[in-house]
């Protein structure tokens, strides 16, 4: 099996298009980091300090407790959120400024998408490739089993998820050192009882874990597109437009029950850390079963019609 | 030549919708023997070919490779096969090594040395490290018999394995199998629509038409012998062959008669002393392309499929 990565890994990488993604993320990450910079050296310093910007989070979290639609994890999060807003003004401890490289690393698992975006194009092509090319007939005539050699490429894709998961955070890490530097400040957490300092980079590290599910699931879904329609294009087409338009119908379906199954309402796991969930009274571990149940099926469906399929390309 | 039964095609069908492509095919293969696959365009070669080599499922039947069925145990049957089905399609935008070292992992035990000892057979060392987008077909045939023998296969089975190559091409690619059946008694199996090829390469034809393999002969079987006679009057020299006792087919400009070599001086002073004039007296081999032709009723295309 690990001959069977290491030659999927090669065929990747010998591919330009590869190339070409890595290098568009880290120009668009250099760009991003760059017109951050830019926008602060142009734009007049802040007329509110601090302090002001605190108090009104703390009002604002408080706002958020009265309301009696929110569910059980963003009563936890704004209940923290007040706590740390609370300590910070008590304690004088200054939070970090958005240009700082603790900040950007906080929120660097916003930039996961663009993971995604690349893993969809690599997931849907990994199989759908070896069809157009003609070269399935000269890999399934070997001494391997067939799913043998669909595993070796979905862990391909998943690898390179993490590679450029890891290029992501690395990029985002350096730019911003390069251009804002090390900020002063404290990174603050709610441990349901007391604000303690934590270690932004553990945070940053879960966030991203979380985010990955996403890439997880999304990946997935084009690894087994690609791999019923032999089509990368198609594969590509529908994973993107259901990555944006999925999210937006969690909202259409909001008022019926069957959003409590449908897949997008699960793909964005840090929405339990954010506060932000369009469906408050979902948990954790509802949406890890419902993301593992869809997984299953992707991946039945993919072996199967691999297994199954007469090959007359 | 050892005789040993490598290959068993049993009782093979394969129906893809209603149509039935394949119908209860039977074949042995033996080691170091060269078996041709012949047929008209849609009689079900390439079919055969990609049941063989686990491309699709039979239907019904089962094909046995060293005794071990392609259905029940494929990573075993196919271990010591070699494949070339149709285009040997390789990955383009890696150099012809990288596409080797890549075919090599996927077998058990082919190393660095053997992939460099197959580099130099095909006589491809020099533009190895190209990549694959770069070569000729010439050229991408030889890798494509490369990553056939990577694995020191026992059975090699070819599907037109000599489209795009240059007579000489030809010629060595056949003078190459040839060695391998005898040398390594390898057996091999190929289908081609060069007929005259598949005679000057092959120890033995199988025909199919239909999805049915109608024949199975060895080419250098005897033939009957035949000469062919062009006389005149013609009538009269029919006259007279028939008078001797021959069965007399008209042929061309002449006739055509069934008689081994003895009789043909004693055949000749009688045409002569009965006053006809000879020009041509000759032995007559029927080529394999004629008896393919007859065989499977001339050129139309697998009449049954299009009805
Ligand atoms: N996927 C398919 N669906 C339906 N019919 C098919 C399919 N593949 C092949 N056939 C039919 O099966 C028959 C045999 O095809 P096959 O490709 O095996 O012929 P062949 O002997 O290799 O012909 P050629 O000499 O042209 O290469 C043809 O009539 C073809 O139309
Ligand atoms: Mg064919």
């Amino acid at each position: 099996m690990l001959k069977l990565i290491q030659n999927e890994w090669m065929k990747l990488w010998s591919k330009k298009a590869t190339w070409i993604m890595a290098t568009l993320l880290i120009v668009i990450l250099l760009a991003n980091a760059g017109i951050t910079k830019w926008i602060e050296s142009t734009s007049p310093a802040p007329e509110i300090g601090w302090q002001e910007m605190e108090e009104m989070n703390l009002m604002s979290a408080q706002d958020q407790l009265q309301n009696p639609d929110i569910g059980p994890a963003q009563q936890d999060y704004y209940e923290g959120q007040a706590a740390i807003a609370e300590y910070r003004l008590a304690n004088d401890a200054e939070p970090f400024k958005v240009e700082s490289l603790q900040q950007q690393v906080l929120d660097g698992h916003m930039m996961l998408s663009l993971v995604t975006l690349f893993t969809v194009i690599v997931g849907a092509g990994i199989v759908a490739s070896e069809f157009s090319q003609g070269t399935i007939k000269m890999l399934l005539t070997r001494p391997v089993k067939r799913w043998k050699i669909l595993t070796s490429k979905y862990i391909t894709t998943m690898l390179f998820a993490l590679l450029f998961a890891v290029i992501t955070f690395a990029s985002i890490a350096l730019f911003s050192w390069i251009f804002f530097g090390i900020g002063d400040g404290a990174f603050l957490v709610w441990n349901g009882s007391e604000v303690v300092e934590g270690s932004y980079w553990a945070e940053a590290l879960k966030l991203s874990v979380l985010s990955l599910a996403s890439t997880w699931m999304i990946g997935t879904f084009a690894f087994m597109l690609g791999t019923v329609f032999r089509s990368s294009s198609l594969a590509i087409g529908v994973s993107i437009f259901l990555m944006f338009v999925g999210v937006q119908l969690v909202f259409l379906l909001q008022r019926f029950e069957i959003v409590k199954y449908y897949l997008f309402t699960h793909t964005d796991l840090t929405q339990f850390y954010t506060g932000f969930m369009p469906i408050p009274d979902i948990t954790m571990a509802m949406s890890l079963i419902v993301l593992t149940v869809y997984f299953l099926v992707f991946m039945v469906i993919s072996y199967w019609t691999f297994a199954k399929r007469d090959v007359t390309a | 030549m050892s005789n040993e039964k490598i290959v068993e095609i049993r009782k093979l069908s394969k129906t893809i919708g209603k149509k039935q492509i394949i119908k209860n095919l039977n074949l042995d293969l033996h080691k170091g023997e060269i078996t041709g696959f012949l047929g008209p365009n849609g009689a079900g070669k390439t079919t055969t070919i990609r049941m063989m080599v686990g491309l699709m499922k039979p239907t019904h039947g089962d094909i046995l490779i060293g005794g071990k069925s392609i259905r029940t145990d494929f990573e075993g049957s196919i271990e010591k096969v070699g494949v070339i089905v149709e285009n040997p399609e390789m990955y383009k935008f890696m150099s012809g090594y990288k596409n080797l070292v890549h075919f090599a992992r996927m077998h058990k035990g082919v190393t660095k040395a053997r992939i460099d000892e197959v580099i130099q057979q095909v006589g491809m060392q020099n533009r190895i490290k190209e990549k694959v987008g770069s070569y000729s077909l010439g050229m991408r045939q030889r890798l494509g018999l490369a990553q056939a023998l990577l694995n020191n296969p026992e059975f090699l089975i070819l599907d037109e394995p000599t489209n795009g190559l240059d007579p000489a091409g030809i010629r060595e690619f056949r003078m190459y199998l040839r060695k391998v059946a005898r040398e390594n008694d390898v057996a091999i199996f190929v289908s081609s629509h060069l007929l005259s090829e598949i005679e000057l390469l092959c120890d033995r034809i199988a025909i199919i038409q239909n999805g049915e393999l109608i024949d199975i002969k060895n080419v250098n079987e005897h033939q009957q012998s035949r000469y062919y006679i062009e006389a005149k009057p013609s009538e009269q020299a029919k006259q007279v062959l028939e008078e001797i006792g021959f069965t007399v087919h008209p042929h061309e400009n002449g006739y055509l008669i069934d008689t081994e070599a003895e009789h043909i001086p004693g055949a000749i002073k009688l045409l002569t002393a009965a006053g006809v004039d000879l020009y041509a007296v000759q032995p007559h081999r029927t080529t394999l392309e004629d008896q393919f032709l007859e065989m499977t009723g001339g050129g139309e295309i697998a009449q049954a499929h299009t009805k």
